[in-house]
């Protein structure tokens, strides 16, 4: 028997299983992480079906609808220190966790209920689901409908009738209205006011500039007035014309009986989406997936961020890591070419090649306070006295924004992209350099035409590992540029189009901001995940468009097989 | 320096040699090395190297490996320069001026010194674009001048034929034979007084070696030669003058056929009838 295990540790395959058992160990681990979060987070978006029964809690009971969302089993034991009673004999019981919405006229959105006092369940098709500007979701059985006060339609029924349905006709054709009308609000708002605004402010800036330079060119000052009255009146004819959409907007309303039996108002200019999620069918329900996950991509938040989209933070993201890469790559390849081409290799080389290689283990939030202090404070106060003297004491690049960001990161990640080219210009190979001397060429001549072309693989290899670590990164992102919520994006139509002294949103910053910051953690949580599985895509798909790149490179300059 | 002077340091570093089969008379001389010396930090590799390199001739250098051909080799056009810790005394001329001087532009002398090495070394470019490289460099950008210089150096180096259809192919596709025919059409089209070959068919197969061969021998009317060999019979078929090395010592130079039949020196003999080396 010894002899055998010795011949089978001899033959090494132990070692092929220990190997194998850890590739596998990593790859379900991988796996199973990516899954966690696609499954909980995509999930969020399917409709649910919505429950209703008798929740009946001693000799109490009452009516309750909403959506389950998850279950757990507590020990009996607490159950009874808790006042509530267990029969003899029972270990443990179920608890649901429902999802009940109408934050506005229940006490909680989010209710515990022991699974055994729930009765008389069932899923009735006419139960409507609106998703709402505030409040989070509604969940009642639609009544009335209004216009201006008038009622115009009634019906008091529960179960799906002719009659109900012409009534939700009728409610969906008239929210397809407030749709369409707060649509033109917000491209009034958003677009139209939002340039004269922007423009406003920088005839103030200029007028600022003036009186700074105690100019006192009349004409100018003039033009600024002229241009500013224009603008005006401009804004006083849109600002007439919001009046009249928003009088529309609000003029109809509908009633709706909640769980407890009430009937309320609410005005349809607060529903965002309305739908009878029992009475969907398969090819319903796929459809209105398709429209959540697509609001989710490309919508703003709202409610505190637990609604809504975060097309903003995807684009702050992918803003950030673009300009992050193209700061750090000529900084880290020129670094790279000086101390491995021309820097005289000895004691000092050998001292910055560690130095870079540490800086890499820096903890980021050390690049952070860095940022801050440094790039914030120090360079951005500096660039406001001397070119923003206008528009203090309010900062420009005085505070954290896209540009400072964008710097920290490339900072952070200069030391990867330094590494890698360093080691793609060892690999090229001495015949190729020697052969362009030999022509005649210079050093710098052979550097620029043969040597770093062959070498831009490896560049692009750095600049992968580089947007792989900073794309990820958040802690220094906060200090030195990402809010919360973002007004506008720092990409937009009014000049200079690209604005790098703007705060942005970041998907890692938004993950942490929905799910601990958030005042309605149960709401949030799907997004949390939703949000983290994003943002998991969104760097493969920066990485991968990077890899191409490398590959095509590769391909190009394969020589280095030789 | 006048001719006179050049002859007589010819004789001298004959003499010192005493080659009876060296006779420099008629040519004409593109190189002269005066007592070079190279070493590699403390170690000495070259110990004071005299000759003379004959314009449009084939000169061959011989001997067995570390024996200082290739460096030596190297120095004509500067290449150990690349080399960090080596140091080089003694004069090296072409066409009477010290290449070693401080105010040469060691590009410019690359130019006029061309070099094929031992592996072919194509850049992963086009074609065209590596024929073209040499003369881009030069700052020569118009298009009818680089086609023109492209098609002459290609045929020069009896690679047109082969190549006329993808000039804009990468010439990493070519088999090794054809890479190394490029290469010296590369080396070829910037126009040197001086080509270098560093053992340029080590690396290829019997028929692209004979090419090569054939190749120098049509490039010789055009260029002074000089290439290092490992093959004894590539040395006696291809050139006209061996110098045999050993040790980083010249010990024989003389003419091929003349070294190779009745050697003056008891190590050239010994070498060339294989018994070291």
């Amino acid at each position: 028997m010894r002899y055998s295990v010795n011949e089978w540790t001899k033959s090494g395959s132990p070692w092929v299983w220990l190997n194998a058992g850890a590739v596998a160990i990593c790859v379900i681990m991988v796996v199973g992480l990516l899954g966690l979060i696609a499954v909980r987070g995509l999930a969020h978006f399917w409709p649910a079906d919505v429950m209703q029964a008798t929740y009946t809690q001693g000799e109490q009971s009452r009516r309750i609808l909403g959506e389950m969302v998850q279950d757990e089993m507590v020990p009996a034991e607490q159950l009874r220190g808790a006042g509530i009673q267990v029969p003899e004999g029972v270990e443990a019981l179920r608890r649901d966790l429902l999802k009940v919405g109408n934050r506005d006229f229940l006490p909680a959105d989010f209710v515990w209920a022991m699974d055994n006092m729930i009765t008389e369940r069932s899923h009735p098709e006419m139960v409507m689901v609106a998703e709402r500007l505030e409040w989070g979701n509604f969940y009642g059985y639609l009544r009335e409908i209004r216009e201006a006060g008038e009622t115009l339609a009634r019906h008091d029924g529960y179960a799906k009738s002719e009659e109900y349905l012409n009534v939700w006709a009728e409610f969906q054709t008239r929210l397809e209205r407030v749709l369409e009308i707060r649509d033109q609000i917000l491209e009034i708002e958003k677009d139209k006011i939002g340039s004269i605004n922007y423009e406003i402010e920088r005839l103030r800036l200029q007028e600022r500039s003036l009186e700074l330079e105690q100019s006192t060119d009349a004409q100018a000052y003039a033009d600024i007035e002229a241009r500013r009255a224009e603008l005006n009146a401009d804004y006083e004819v849109l600002q007439q014309d919001l009046i009249d959409l928003y009088s529309q907007i609000n003029r109809d309303s509908f009633t709706a009986e909640i769980a407890d039996g009430r009937e309320v108002e609410i005005r349809l200019s607060k529903v965002v989406r309305a739908f009878l999620p029992n009475n969907m069918g398969t090819g319903d329900k796929l459809m209105h997936y398709g429209a959540k996950l697509w609001e989710f991509l490309s919508d703003e938040p709202r409610e505190a961020n637990t609604e809504g989209g975060i097309f903003p933070a995807i684009f702050g993201t992918v803003m950030m890591v673009i300009l992050m890469s193209v700061l750090v790559t000529p900084f880290g390849v020129i670094a790279a070419v000086y101390l491995r081409e021309y820097a005289k290799q000895g004691f000092v080389t050998r001292l910055i090649r560690i130095a870079v290689n540490n800086l890499a283990g820096v903890p980021s939030i050390v690049y952070g306070v860095f940022g801050l202090g440094f790039f914030v404070y120090f360079l951005g106060g500096t660039i406001d006295d001397l070119f923003f003297p206008e528009a203090k004491p309010s900062p420009t690049f005085g505070t954290g924004g896209l540009m400072w960001a964008s710097i920290t990161l490339a900072l952070l990640t200069v030391p990867v992209v330094i590494v890698a080219t360093e080691e793609g210009l060892a690999r090229i190979p001495r015949s190729v350099r020697e052969g362009s001397l030999a022509l005649g060429a210079t050093k710098f001549e052979t550097l620029i035409k043969v040597v770093l072309p062959m070498a831009s693989p490896a560049m692009m290899t750095g600049v992968i590992l580089a947007i792989a670590r900073a794309a990820g990164e958040v802690a220094p992102l906060m200090l030195v540029g990402v809010v919360k919520l973002a007004p506008s994006l720092p990409l937009d139509g009014n000049y200079p189009f690209l604005h790098l002294d703007q705060k942005f949103m970041h998907l890692g910053f938004h993950i942490y901001d929905v799910g601990f910051q958030s005042p309605n953690v149960e709401a949030a949580r799907p997004l949390v995940y939703a949000t983290a599985f994003l943002l998991v895509v969104v760097i493969a798909l920066l990485n991968f468009s990077a890899i191409a790149i490398r590959n095509h490179l590769r391909e190009k300059y394969k020589a280095l097989e030789m | 320096m006048t001719s006179e002077a050049k002859t007589h340091a010819i004789d001298i570093a004959s003499m010192q040699r005493g080659d009876s089969n060296l006779n420099l008379a008629d040519e004409q001389i593109t190189l002269q090395v005066q007592d070079l010396r190279l070493s590699y930090g403390d170690k000495e590799a070259l110990h004071g190297i005299n000759m003379d390199i004959p314009k449009n001739r084939v000169t061959a250098f011989i001997g067995p490996s570390g024996c200082g051909k290739s460096t030596l080799l190297r120095c004509f056009n500067r290449m150990n320069d690349l080399v960090d810790n080596c140091s080089i005394s003694g004069q090296l001329l072409l066409d009477g001026d010290n290449i070693y001087d401080r105010t040469v532009n060691v590009a410019d002398l690359r130019r006029r010194v061309g070099m094929v090495f031992q592996k072919p070394n194509p850049f992963p470019k086009s074609i065209y674009e590596n024929v073209a490289y040499g003369l881009r460099i030069q700052g020569i950008n118009k298009k009818r001048v680089i086609d023109e210089t492209v098609e002459w150096a290609l045929r020069s180096a009896a690679l047109w034929d082969e190549v006329k259809d993808r000039l804009h192919e990468s010439a990493l596709g070519m088999s090794g034979g054809q890479q190394q025919r490029l290469v010296i059409a590369r080396t070829v089209a910037v126009k040197p007084e001086v080509l270098l070959l560093d053992e340029p068919a080590s690396a290829l197969d019997p028929i692209s070696t004979l090419k090569i061969e054939e190749l120098i021998h049509e490039l010789k009317n055009d260029f002074t030669i000089v290439i290092v060999t490992h093959n004894m019979q590539q040395a006696a078929r291809v050139s006209d003058y061996t110098a045999f090395m050993y040790m980083g010592d010249l010990i024989e130079f003389g003419a091929t056929d003349a070294l190779f039949t009745k050697p003056e020196k008891k190590q050239t003999e010994d070498y060339i009838t294989g018994r070291y080396g």
